[in-house]
C-alpha cells in the first residue's frame, strides 16, 4: 500500500509541520518579549514586583514539593472562567509575566486555588489595614472563626504545618517535615506554629524560603496588553 | 486429468509453503524471545509499582497524610518512628508525578516496546540477530525509569509535566531507546515483505518520532528559553507522547491482532490509509489545547482547537474500520482473551479520542480545564486503551515465546473483569469529578466556594475511586503478574491448543 519512501517522507513532513507550527514560530514571537518599560518613571515594570533571583530558592521548594500538581499560576481572561471574580488577580496573565522564569509554573490542575498573585492578595489586605483579604478562597465564610487575619508569613506556616486547622476540608498535605522542634529561647518565635512550656515548632529554612517566594508572587502591575480589569477596591466587597 | 494433477500439486505446494512459514515464524519468535520476555517482565513489575503509587496518590486526596498498611503492626514492631515520617513524605505532589512516570515510562513504554519488537520481527519476517543489544536497551531504559521514580519521590522535579525525570534518567532512557529503536530500523531495512502492513506504518511513526520528541524536549528544556516557551514545548511533548508514542504502538498492535485472531483481512486499506495520514498530520498539531486560556499566543490554541476538531477524521475512519472488521465476529470475544482485551481497548481508544475532540471545544473546555477531567483523559489513554491492547498482545505473544499455553482461563477472566471494571471506575470517577467541580469552579458567586469538596462531593467519590477502582485494578494486575510468572516458569497448558475463555460450542 504505502511505499517506504512515501511513508518516511510523510512522517518527517508531519514532524516538521508539528515542530514548526507548535515550537519554532511561537519561539520567534515569545523570544522577542522584553520587560515593559514605564518611560515616565524610567523603571522596568516587572523588576520590582516580580520574584527574581532572591526568590529562586523558595521556588525550588515549590517545584520539589510538587505544588504545581494542585495549584496553577495563571489567571485567565473572563471568557474562559471567573478567575478574576474569585479574586485571583486584577488582570489576566500574559507571556510577558513569565519572561524571568526558567520553567513557568503554569500548572494544569486546580485542586487548590490559583497562586499567580498570592503576594498581591496578601499585600492589598495589609495595606488596607483591614482584616479581609481581597480574594475569597475556598470554604471561606465571612464569619468563620478559624479564618486567618491576613495572608502573611505566619498564615503560610500555619497552612503548611496543618492545612486542616484553617480549612476543614483542605486536600493539601501537611508539610510537617518542613518544620523542626526547637527549645524556646527568650520567648516564643512569632513564626512558631505550636509550642509548649519548653519547646516550639518553627519552620525550617526551606519553609521560610517557600513563604518568601509565595509572598513575592505578584503579577498585578499594569501591562499594555492586559489591562487591569478589577481594581483592588472593587474586588473587596 | 490435468486439472486433478494441478490441484494435487497445488495443494502439496501450499502445504509445504505453510510449513515453511510456520517454521520461519517459530524461528523469528525464537530470536525475539529473550528481549521480548525481558520487556514484558519488567513492564509488569512497573505496572505493579504504578498501581501502588496510584493508590497512594488517590488516597492522599481524600485522607492526606495517611499511613499505608497496618499502623498497629508498625507500632507493635516499633518501627512506627520510621514508617510515620516515611509516609508523611509521600505527599500527593511527589507521588502523583512518580505514579505517572512509572505508568507511562515503566509499564506502558516497556510493554509497548516489547510488543513492537515482536510485531516488527513478524511483519518484516526478519529474525533478530543480536538480541543482546535489545536486552541492553531494556536494561538502560529500566535503570532510567528507576532513577526517575526514586528521585521524584525524593523531591526532584524538573517542573515539566510528564517529563519530570532527572536529566541523568532521561539520558539513560534515551540510550536504552537507541539500542531498541535501531533494531526496528534494521529490521525494516532488511524486511522481506515488500509492502509494509498497516501496523508497520504506525510502528515506523512511533519509533521514528519518539526519539525526536523526547530528544528535542530534553535539549530545549535545558536551554535558556524565554518564559512560557518551556510550557509550550512541554505541551507539545505531551501531545507527541500520547498521540505518537502510546497511540501509534497501541493502534499497530490492534491492527495486527484483530484481523489475525478473527482470521479475516482488515475491512478497508483505503480507510486505514486515510486514518493513518490524518492521525499523523493533525495529531501533531493538537498540543496547545492543554494551554487554552493560558499566557500563550492565542493563535497557537486556535490552531490546536481546529486540528483537534479535524481529528474526527482519523477517529471515525479508525472506528469504522475496526467495527466493520469485527462485524459478525464479535462472538469470538467470548472465547479469545486476545480479542476481548484488544477490542475493548480499541473501544476505549474511540472514547478517549472522541472526548479529546469534544474537550477541545472552548465551551466544553471552560468546564473541564484545570479539573480531574484531564486525569480521566490521561487514564483513558494509558489504562483504558493502551493497557488493554497491551494485555491482549501479551496474551497472544507469550505462549508463542515460552512454548506452553496460559494455565488458567479463570485467571484470565478475573484479570479482564478486574481491569475493565477497575479502570472503568477510575476513569469514570475522574471524568465525573472533573465535571462536577468544573461547574462549581465556573460559579464564583456560589455561597460555598470550595471546589474540591463542594457539598462533600469530592469526599464522596474519591474514596470509591481508591477503594474500588484502584483495588480492583490492582488485584487484577497481581493475578496477571502471577499468571505471567507461571508462564515464565513454563507452568501452563501443553502447547498447541490456545487457552480460550470458553470452549467453542460450550455455553451460549
Amino acid at each position: 500500500m504505502q511505499k517506504p519512501s512515501t511513508l518516511f517522507t510523510g512522517i518527517v513532513g508531519a514532524f516538521t509541520l508539528s515542530v514548526g507550527t507548535m515550537v519554532l514560530i511561537p519561539h520567534s514571537q515569545i523570544a522577542s518579549l522584553q520587560p515593559q518599560i514605564q518611560w515616565d518613571e524610567g523603571q522596568v515594570a516587572p523588576a520590582d514586583v516580580y520574584p527574581v533571583e532572591r526568590h529562586l530558592a523558595g521556588r525550588e521548594v515549590y517545584v520539589s514539593e510538587g505544588c504545581i500538581y494542585c495549584h496553577s499560576q495563571q489567571v485567565r481572561d473572563p471568557q474562559y472562567g471567573p478567575d478574576m471574580e474569585r479574586g485571583w488577580g486584577p488582570r489576566r496573565t500574559v507571556a510577558r509575566d513569565y519572561i524571568y522564569e526558567d520553567v513557568p509554573l503554569l500548572g494544569a490542575m486546580r485542586i487548590g486555588p490559583d497562586l499567580a498573585n498570592f503576594g498581591w492578595t496578601a499585600k492589598v489586605a495589609q495595606k488596607d489595614g483591614s482584616e479581609k483579604s481581597v480574594g475569597m478562597w475556598r470554604d471561606e465564610h465571612e464569619d468563620d472563626p478559624k479564618k486567618p487575619a491576613a495572608r502573611n508569613e505566619q498564615w503560610i506556616y500555619r497552612h503548611l504545618y496543618n492545612p486542616r486547622t484553617l480549612f476543614t476540608d483542605s486536600k493539601c498535605p501537611s508539610y510537617r517535615y518542613l518544620f523542626e522542634q526547637k527549645e524556646i529561647g527568650e520567648k516564643v518565635s512569632p513564626n512558631a506554629v505550636d509550642h509548649n512550656a519548653k519547646f516550639q515548632i518553627v519552620p525550617t529554612i526551606e519553609a521560610e524560603k517557600l513563604a518568601q517566594y509565595l509572598l513575592a508572587l505578584d503579577r498585578s502591575h499594569e501591562l499594555k496588553e492586559a489591562p487591569t480589569v478589577i481594581k483592588p477596591k472593587e474586588a473587596k466587597k | 486429468m490435468n486439472a486433478t494433477t494441478e490441484i494435487t500439486s497445488g495443494t502439496q505446494r501450499d502445504v509445504t509453503r505453510r510449513d515453511i512459514d510456520a517454521v520461519e515464524r517459530a524461528l523469528i519468535d525464537q530470536s525475539a524471545r529473550g528481549p521480548v520476555l525481558t520487556f514484558f517482565t519488567t513492564a509488569i513489575f512497573w505496572l505493579l509499582v504504578s498501581v501502588v503509587l496510584g493508590y497512594i496518590a488517590s488516597k492522599n486526596l481524600h485522607s492526606p497524610g495517611f499511613v499505608l498498611g497496618p499502623e498497629w503492626l508498625y507500632r507493635l514492631l516499633r518501627i512506627d518512628r520510621v514508617t510515620t515520617p516515611f509516609f508523611a513524605h509521600l505527599t500527593y505532589g511527589r507521588v502523583w508525578p512518580a505514579y505517572t512516570t512509572a505508568l507511562i515510562y515503566g509499564w506502558c513504554s516497556l510493554a509497548g516496546m516489547g510488543v513492537a519488537t515482536w510485531l516488527i520481527g513478524r511483519l518484516t519476517r526478519v529474525s533478530i540477530k543480536a538480541p543482546a543489544v535489545l536486552q541492553f536497551g531494556a536494561l538502560f531504559w529500566n535503570a532510567g525509569v528507576a532513577v526517575a521514580v526514586i528521585t521524584i519521590l525524593c523531591g526532584y522535579n524538573s517542573g515539566l509535566e510528564f517529563f519530570e525525570m532527572h536529566r541523568a534518567a532521561r539520558l539513560c532512557m534515551f540510550l536504552g531507546y537507541l539500542c531498541i529503536g535501531i533494531w526496528g530500523l534494521i529490521l525494516f531495512r532488511y524486511r522481506r515483505q515488500s509492502a509494509p502492513y498497516i501496523s508497520v506504518w504506525y510502528l515506523a511513526a512511533a519509533f521514528f518520532l519518539f526519539p525526536w520528541f523526547f530528544g528535542t524536549t530534553d535539549v530545549l528544556s535545558s536551554m535558556a528559553l524565554p518564559g512560557v516557551m518551556k510550557n509550550v514545548v512541554n505541551a507539545w511533548y505531551q501531545n507527541g507522547l500520547f498521540n505518537f508514542w502510546l497511540g501509534c504502538i497501541g493502534l499497530a498492535s490492534a491492527y495486527y491482532l484483530i484481523p489475525k485472531v478473527i482470521n479475516r483481512p482488515i475491512y478497508s486499506y483505503n480507510l486505514a490509509s486515510i486514518g493513518f495520514w490524518s492521525w499523523i498530520f493533525f495529531g501533531g498539531l493538537t498540543a496547545m489545547t492543554r494551554l487554552s486560556g493560558g499566557p500563550v499566543p492565542a493563535y497557537l490554541v486556535t490552531i490546536s482547537v481546529a486540528a483537534s476538531i479535524l481529528m474526527v477524521i482519523p477517529v471515525v475512519t479508525l472506528g469504522v474500520n475496526f467495527v466493520r472488521t469485527m462485524k459478525g465476529h464479535t462472538g469470538m470475544m467470548a472465547s479469545s482473551p486476545t480479542l476481548r482485551f484488544t477490542f475493548v481497548g480499541t473501544i476505549f481508544f474511540l472514547i478517549a479520542a472522541g472526548l479529546s475532540v469534544l474537550t477541545a471545544l472552548r465551551s466544553v473546555d471552560s468546564y473541564t480545564h484545570f479539573t480531574e477531567w484531564t486525569h480521566g483523559q490521561l487514564h483513558l489513554v494509558t489504562m483504558g486503551f493502551f493497557s488493554m491492547v497491551m494485555f491482549g498482545a501479551i496474551y497472544y505473544i507469550t505462549p508463542r515465546l515460552v512454548g506452553c499455553e496460559w494455565l488458567s482461563r479463570t485467571f484470565i477472566k478475573l484479570h479482564f473483569f478486574g481491569t475493565a471494571y477497575g479502570a472503568g471506575t477510575i476513569i469514570g470517577l475522574f471524568l465525573f469529578g472533573g465535571l462536577a467541580t468544573g461547574f462549581v469552579l465556573n460559579e464564583p458567586t456560589a455561597d460555598k466556594m470550595g471546589f474540591y469538596n463542594v457539598d462533600g462531593i469530592a469526599n464522596a467519590y474519591m474514596p470509591v475511586k481508591t477503594y474500588v477502582g484502584y483495588v480492583l485494578f490492582g488485584v487484577a494486575q497481581i493475578i496477571f503478574a502471577l499468571h505471567f510468572l507461571l508462564m515464565r516458569l513454563r507452568i501452563g497448558q501443553p502447547a498447541g491448543e490456545p487457552t480460550l475463555l470458553e470452549t467453542p460450542g460450550e455455553g451460549h
